[in-house]
């Protein structure tokens, strides 16, 4: 294999995984919920910001990770409780009050932190010797963190306890409390639990991007075209749906430019919206 | 259970209160519609009580009140003299009441196999045995998908779902509905084994052959009212009758 083409490889594999758990907490809340959580973008620049913030007090970025756990999961605590909570089964009302909290959030970061770019110190410099190519130490920490994170969720899901529960409340919410599950503690916990998925990709992704207000925006819409092609409510979606736009994105940004990548994702999700709504594990 | 209360409580002039589960001239229902006014009854301990009625009458509903799906506009609930008012379905269960609902009884998404056992301690099927004695279909269909069961299967698996929960009330809303007879059978032999170890049940039926069966008391309805009630011994069949085919 040519090193330029490994490379490329290596790219695509990169873009499929953080992009995966970019989404994955959009899909966890909109999959098990049905609660579409226009703000999840700003979670990721909240997680940002925590990177942010810790790197420029000197102290070490894995600090960001407990941080933006802390943060991200009380945020979600409260909007879950104050904002959510009243909303569910009100789709509609609930995208509309997620959207007023992404202007609430982009606004607070503004405020807080001017609209100036920061930028976060790569905490992993420098290139490592992999498969005969020299690739960026700290992206491919980024793909083994992602693909083990992506795992791990998918193998507790399946057969945990609690992610049984989760199954059990999301098909049958009425007999899951006759059986005695706190259906709204556990509804509580999973939006949580998104929300910190939101704030750790936030700090992943923080020392490659311009950390700024707006930065949610981008993630939004790229996490939305995920779940348009990948459908949802199954890890395998959020996988496929990541391989494809994120897989699309890299391969024609790497032979054209990044408007013809962004351009072809564009046009594949609205294929998706037309003929195949449901996404690409959809039945009928 | 046997104390005399020193302070007086103005409403409760029973000192003894009657044990398992007590409904008190009880009305609610769905927005603006009352579905049911004034409903009283209990199921004692040992003690089958069957909620008979047509279709629509409001006996689900009275079910929904009783669990707190939905709340009481009037009237009260109380499990062993205490009132259930303010706790939601989760809390009530934890309170000892089992409930198997007429409507998707069970969990289409999940095997068998972990219907039986989501909320048991230990994942093991050893406590199951007997249940799988009467209805060796259930053991065969243990890694099946619950949603591939028949309607009666269903039903067989939610009722040895809740008579596995051993808790001392249980509310079955139409258990027999689609089952055969040879397993309506079975469910009312282990509804009797339960009620000789004291446990209550409230069990909305359709059939009353099933209902004879087990019931030690009915409560007929009819339009969210109770037309007829008492003991079995003392309310025959055509009585009965009369009130199910108008």
């Amino acid at each position: 294999m040519s090193p330029i083409f490994l490379i490329q490889a290596i790219n695509v594999l990169y873009g499929v995984t953080t992009l995966a758990v970019l989404v994955l907490g959009l899909a966890v809340i909109f999959g098990l919920l049905g609660v579409l959580n226009i703000a999840h973008g700003e979670f990721v620049m909240v997680g940002a910001y925590c990177a942010w913030a810790v790197t420029a007090d000197g102290l070490p970025f894995l600090l960001a990770v407990p941080l933006a756990l802390v943060v991200c999961g009380l945020l979600g605590l409260v909007v879950e409780r104050v904002l959510i909570r009243p909303l569910y089964h009100r789709p509609f009302d609930t995208l509309v009050a997620t959207w007023g909290l992404s202007l609430l959030l982009r606004k607070t970061a503004e405020a807080i932190f001017g609209l100036g770019f920061r930028s976060v110190r790569l905490p992993l410099a420098g290139t490592w010797h992999f498969l005969g190519v020299d690739y960026p130490s700290y992206r491919l920490v980024l793909i083994a963190v992602s693909i083990l994170v992506l795992a791990a969720l998918f193998l507790w899901y399946g057969s945990s306890r609690t992610g049984m529960r989760i199954r059990a409340m999301v098909g049958n919410a009425d007999l899951a409390q006759a059986q005695g599950i706190a259906v709204k503690r556990l509804a509580a916990g999973t939006f949580i639990a998104g929300t910190i998925l939101a704030g750790l990709g936030g700090v992943m992704v923080a020392p490659l991007v311009p950390v700024q207000p707006f930065m949610g925006l981008d993630y939004v819409l790229r996490a939305f075209f995920v779940l348009v092609v990948g459908g949802l409510g199954s890890v395998l979606g959020v996988l496929a749906g990541a391989g494809a736009i994120g897989g699309l994105d890299s391969v024609v940004s790497a032979l054209i430019d990044g408007t013809y990548g962004y351009f072809t994702v564009l046009v594949v999700a609205i294929l998706f919206l037309w003929l195949r709504p449901r996404g690409i594990f959809a039945h009928n | 259970m046997t104390g005399q209360r020193s302070a007086p409580a103005p409403a409760a002039q029973d000192p003894a209160p009657a044990p398992g589960l007590v409904f008190e001239a009880v009305e609610g229902g769905y927005g603006s519609a009352t579905v049911v006014r004034g409903l009283s009854g209990m199921a004692a301990p040992g003690e089958v009580l069957c909620v008979l009625g047509r279709n629509g009458v409001g006996k689900s509903t009275l079910m929904k009140l009783l669990l707190g799906y939905i709340p009481c506009l009037a009237g009260r609930v109380l499990l062993d003299g205490r009132p259930l008012d303010r706790l939601d379905p989760p809390a009530r269960r934890r309170r000892g009441i089992t409930y198997c609902p007429q409507e998707r009884p069970v969990f289409d998404d999940l095997s068998v196999r972990d219907n039986l056992t989501l909320m048991r301690h230990d994942r093991t099927l050893a406590a199951f045995a007997p249940y799988f004695a009467r209805f060796p279909i259930l053991e065969r269909r243990l890694n099946q998908h619950a949603g591939t069961l028949s309607g009666g299967e269903k039903k067989i698996l939610s009722i040895v779902r809740g008579l596995s929960e051993e808790e001392r009330v249980v509310l079955l809303d139409e258990p027999s509905e689609g089952v055969q007879w040879e397993n309506i059978l079975h469910m009312a032999e282990l509804i009797a084994e339960r009620k000789a170890k004291g446990v209550a049940f409230i069990v909305v039926e359709q059939n009353l052959a099933f209902a004879e069966r087990i019931a030690d008391r009915y409560l007929v309805m009819d339009q969210g009212k109770s037309v007829l009630a008492g003991p079995r011994a003392e309310i025959g069949r055509d009585a009965i009758l009369a009130h199910l085919h108008v």
